[in-house]
């Protein structure tokens, strides 16, 4: 059994924000513009994001609410009527509740009945997580088809009350570092078991992630203050002590970032060795990542062992449309096959590699018109 | 760029070199005197057991590099060249390694008369035994992971041993010292690899030797903590 995306989808909340007006939305912390922002900045190579809460951090739209414009807009261009979808597959970092599961949730606002539901909660990958199992379902003819959405809110993490509640104002540069990375959004893609005609189907070849949390340290987490090595948010006698003692923010481990490398040109290699990957074969990458990465010795050997592919086959919309999380490869990839003609027998390599604790997911498509 | 690695052959085993290399790297965090260094946990104590420990495997490093020039015959003259140069550079670096030992607060006594950790006598013992052998082209493998180690231990071990001991004097030296020369290092390594992988089971074995002196290292490494 085939399993073909044959509809996409995005929805990017409200205007686009240039880098000066991101503090006028997240608000400034204790007054004070942020002396990291710029370099930061400067080194993710983002220029615009979308928020979904306004200047004043009020929500304007949900997490849910994201999710469901991106999923009608995926589904509106389909062949299938919404209440034909067999299975709703979804994932994102922090829905609206912290229970029930988001699929819930969105199947309510998508007024779909009798779904069966998944909910994939991770980082980054777990959208790659959430698609897999949808299409493992289909491959399996478990179902026929089924909608996976991604969606992120994450803003509401960055507003400047919650750096605030800081106990004594100590902000280290790891709780500040994602401030300035990751936006909202969200990303829908239809899957079933026939090619659709006249629309771009992009057959899914397999679907891969190795995940080395065996070796290596959280490297984004929220849940931990920085100076406790055991206690987690829920172990505080109260929600407003973990958010005191910083236990809320969401951090990054800057020195653990690098790892990430290896962890993916390691998944690439270990792709190419067992046949899955044919480098003279990929004509497009989508990569969830800043491509000022692709500097170092690491990208010199590919190129001198004829594995690295051209920077020429490689897309992003990252630095337009913002780091949206597990949502950014769905609307990179919605974003490209509707802004490009793509031929038939293209194949598109796609990458998330995720800082969490080091998973990285890898997917391969092929252009079927 | 330039492109120093123009066979298929030579191309393929680079990259598996560079696939076993990760694994090794990977396989290096988990032993525990790395995880601490890693993790800011490493006392000056530990550092001196690391130097204390390395220093048999840095002498005996050039030894076996030097035994498999003698191995290269006559059609393999260029690689011998090559083999003896990468020896001469290196066959004093463990004077540096006992500076840094003292200056960390080790006794000169101790570190001279130190045995082997069992590690490094199974890593060593390979060497020998494979440096012997007609023709060694699969110490390639040794070479590669060797001269990545140095590489990480320049870049980023001795960066964390300074930001988590914050020595008054230098204690590095020996770690650093791995990064200077670098770059032409790792073209000779190039055109060494795409010299001696010429058939299949060169590659395999190139590969092979690579993953077993990787294996080896990470017991060198995990023995420190056994030493007393």
């Amino acid at each position: 059994m085939n399993v073909y995306i044959n509809s996409t989808g995005r929805y990017l909340p409200g205007n686009p924000i240039n880098n000066d007006e991101i503090e006028a939305v997240l608000g400034l912390i204790n007054n004070k513009p942020s002396r990291l922002k710029n370099k930061i900045l400067k080194s993710n190579g983002i220029k615009t994001r979308h928020y979904a809460i306004n200047t004043e951090q009020q929500t304007v739209e949900s997490n849910c609410n994201l999710a469901k414009k991106a999923a009608l807009n995926c589904i509106e261009k389909s062949f299938l009527p919404s209440r034909k979808i067999k299975l709703l597959s979804t994932a994102t970092s922090q829905g609206d509740m912290v229970l029930p599961g988001f699929s819930s949730m969105l199947q309510a606002e998508l007024d779909i009945p009798e779904v069966e539901i998944n909910t994939s909660h991770g980082i980054c990958s777990s959208s790659m997580m959430a698609l897999k199992y949808a299409f493992a379902n289909i491959k399996a003819e478990l179902s026929d088809n089924a909608l996976v959405v991604a969606s992120e809110l994450a803003s509401r993490l960055f507003k400047h009350s919650r750096y605030e509640a800081i106990e004594d104002d100590n902000i280290d540069f790891n709780a500040e570092f994602l401030r300035w990375m990751l936006s909202d959004g969200a990303g829908a893609l239809l899957l079933e078991n026939i090619p659709r005609p006249n629309t771009t189907s992009l057959k899914i070849e397999w679907i891969k992630s190795f995940s080395h949390a065996d070796v290596y340290d959280t490297c984004m987490s929220l849940g931990k203050s920085k100076n406790d090595e055991v206690k987690t948010w829920q172990d505080y006698p109260t929600y407003a002590e973990a958010e005191k003692s910083g236990a809320l923010l969401l951090r990054q481990d800057v020195r653990l970032l690098d790892n990430i490398v290896a962890v993916g040109v390691n998944g690439f290699l270990k792709l190419i060795s067992t046949g899955d990957v044919d480098v003279d074969k990929i004509d497009h990458v989508l990569c969830h990542f800043s491509s000022h990465y692709f500097k170092g010795k690491i990208f010199e050997m590919l190129a001198q062992s004829g594995t690295f592919i051209p920077e020429e086959k490689w897309y992003t919309n990252l630095y337009e449309r913002g780091n949206t999380g597990c949502a950014s490869l769905f609307i990179m990839l919605d974003e490209f096959i509707k802004t490009r003609t793509l031929s038939s027998g293209a194949t598109i390599l796609c990458m998330v590699p995720e800082s969490g604790r080091f998973n990285c997911a890898y997917m391969l498509l092929t252009v079927e018109k | 760029m330039e492109h120093y690695i123009q066979t298929e052959l030579g191309k393929k085993c680079l990259q598996e070199l560079l696939q076993v290399w990760l694994d090794f790297d990977r396989n290096l965090s988990k032993v525990p005197i790395v995880k601490r260094l890693e993790t800011g946990r490493l006392s000056q104590q530990d550092y001196c057991h690391l130097l204390l420990n390395m220093r048999q495997q840095v002498i005996e490093g050039s030894r076996w590099i030097s035994r498999s020039a003698s191995s290269f015959d006559r059609n393999h003259s260029d690689v011998r060249s090559s083999v003896i140069h990468h020896a001469h550079e290196e066959h004093r670096d463990y004077l540096m390694l006992e500076k840094d030992y003292l200056a960390a607060g080790g006794k000169l006594a101790d570190i001279q008369t130190a045995e082997r950790n069992i590690g490094s006598e199974a890593l060593h013992g390979y060497l020998m035994y494979s440096a012997s052998k007609p023709n060694p082209v699969a110490l390639i493998g040794a070479m590669w992971i060797i001269e990545g180690l140095g590489n990480k231990m320049s870049i980023r071990w001795a960066k964390l041993v300074k930001e988590h001991l914050q020595p008054s004097i230098n204690i590095t030296r020996f770690l650093e010292y791995h990064g200077k020369n670098d770059e032409d290092h790792l073209k000779e390594l190039y055109q060494l690899i795409d010299r001696v992988a010429s058939s299949k089971d060169n590659v395999a074995s190139i590969i092979k030797t690579a993953r077993v002196v990787g294996r080896l290292y990470c017991l060198q490494l995990e023995e420190v903590d056994n030493y007393e």
